[in-house]
C-alpha cells in the first residue's frame, strides 16, 4: 500500500496539520490570530464538497475572481474578515 | 507597509535563498539566515490572513503547504509552522531582527529538533470499519448474542421488543470492546514499525465507514513501504478499511 499524497484528496488532512500544528513561537511580536474560528469546521466540512466541484471544473473562474478580489482587498487595507457585499468596485 | 515577515517554516542550514513569487497570494518567498539554520519567509502587512471566503482560505492553505513542500525538497530537513504565523516588528526591533531574537533564544530546542527529524517524514494512518459488517459477524460468533437472536424469534411481539433492546445494549457494548481490542492491535503493530506515533482524535466519516483509528506516524522515508505492507493486509480484510497518507512535513512532531 502506498501513502496518497496528492492536494486534492488529502486536503482535510492538510487542514488538520497546518491549522492546528506546526512549531509554535512564544514571542509577544507574534500577531494573534482572532481570526481563527473563521477557518475552523464550517471550512473542514465545505472542503469534500468543494473538491469535487472544483475537479469538474465549475469554480475554476470563480476561485481566481475571488482571489484576485481579496488580495486587491487586503493590498487596499480594507476589511478582509468580512465577505465582501458592495457593489464591484475591484477592477476585474 | 509590508513590515512583518509571514514564517512558513525553518530549515537547517545557512542559506540565503529565493524562491519566487510561491507564497500565498504569489508572495515572493526567501530566506532570513542566522546562524545555522534559516527561516523561509514573504514580507506582508501587520494583520492576519484572515477571510470568510472559503475558497480563498482553501488557496491560502494550499499556497502555505506548498512553499513548504518547496523548502523541504530544497533543504531536505524543515520543522514547519502551522498557518498564519506572523512577527511584527515592535518600538526596538523591525520584524527580521524580532525572528533572529526568537531563534536565538530557542536555538538550542530548535536544533534538538533537527537533530530528531533528519531524514524523517510524517505519515498519516486512519482505520476505519464497517460497523454493520462487525455486528454481523458478532451475532454469529457472540454465544449471548446468538442465543438471545435466537429466542427472540420464538417470542410474541412485545417480548421480542424487549428481547431486541436487551440484544442492542449488549451487542453495543460488544463493538466498543471490539474497537478497542482492534485497535490495541493495529496499534501495536504499526508503532513496532515507526519511530514515533500521535494518537489523533477520530473524526466522523459521511459513508457507512466508521473511523476507529486516528495515527500521526514519524517514520524514515525509505521505511514507508515497510508499514505500507503492513496497512495494506488491514486493508484488505473486508471489515476494514485503511486511508494512508503521506509523506507529510513532521507537523505533528515539532511542538
Amino acid at each position: 500500500m502506498e501513502p496518497v499524497r496528492n492536494t486534492n484528496a488529502t486536503l482535510v488532512d492538510l487542514l488538520d496539520r497546518i491549522l492546528d500544528k506546526g512549531v509554535v513561537i512564544n514571542a509577544d511580536v507574534m500577531i494573534s490570530v482572532a481570526g481563527i474560528p473563521l477557518i475552523g469546521v464550517s471550512l473542514r466540512a465545505a472542503l469534500a464538497g468543494m473538491e469535487t466541484m472544483r475537479q469538474y471544473g465549475l469554480m475554476e473562474d470563480w476561485d481566481e475572481q475571488t482571489r484576485n478580489r481579496e488580495k486587491w482587498r487586503r493590498d487596499k487595507g480594507l476589511d478582509t474578515s468580512k465577505p465582501y457585499r458592495g457593489k464591484s468596485a475591484y477592477p476585474r | 507597509m509590508s513590515e512583518a515577515r509571514y514564517i512558513y517554516c525553518i530549515a537547517n542550514r545557512d542559506e540565503e535563498k529565493t524562491f519566487g513569487r510561491i507564497g500565498l497570494e504569489k508572495s515572493p518567498v526567501y530566506t532570513i539566515p542566522w546562524k545555522e539554520i534559516c527561516v523561509v519567509v514573504h514580507d506582508c502587512v501587520s494583520s492576519p490572513y484572515q477571510s470568510e471566503d472559503q475558497e480563498t482560505v482553501r488557496s491560502w492553505l494550499v499556497s502555505h503547504e506548498r512553499v513548504i513542500e518547496t523548502a523541504w525538497e530544497h533543504f531536505g530537513n524543515v520543522l514547519p509552522l502551522g498557518f498564519d504565523t506572523i512577527v511584527k516588528p515592535d518600538e526596538e526591533n523591525d520584524a527580521p531582527e524580532n525572528i533572529k531574537k526568537w531563534l536565538m533564544n530557542d536555538y538550542k530546542k530548535l536544533k534538538q529538533k533537527f537533530k530528531k527529524l533528519e531524514g524523517k517524514a510524517e505519515f498519516g494512518v486512519q482505520v476505519f470499519w464497517y460497523p454493520q459488517a462487525i455486528a454481523q459477524k458478532l451475532m454469529e460468533t457472540h454465544q449471548q448474542l446468538r442465543n438471545l437472536n435466537k429466542e427472540i424469534q420464538s417470542k410474541p411481539p412485545g417480548m421480542a421488543y424487549l428481547y431486541k433492546q436487551k440484544l442492542d445494549t449488549i451487542l453495543r457494548n460488544q463493538m466498543e470492546k471490539e474497537a478497542q481490542r482492534y485497535f490495541e492491535k493495529f496499534y501495536k503493530q504499526i508503532d513496532e514499525k515507526v519511530e514515533e506515533v500521535k494518537v489523533e482524535k477520530v473524526k466522523k466519516s459521511e459513508d457507512e465507514k466508521q473511523m476507529i483509528m486516528n495515527l500521526s506516524c514519524l517514520s524514515p522515508s525509505e521505511n514507508s513501504k515497510d508499514l505500507g505492507d503492513d496497512l495494506e493486509k488491514i486493508d484488505k480484510k473486508k471489515e476494514f478499511s485503511v486511508r494512508f497518507t503521506g509523506p507529510w512535513p513532521p507537523y505533528s512532531f515539532v511542538q
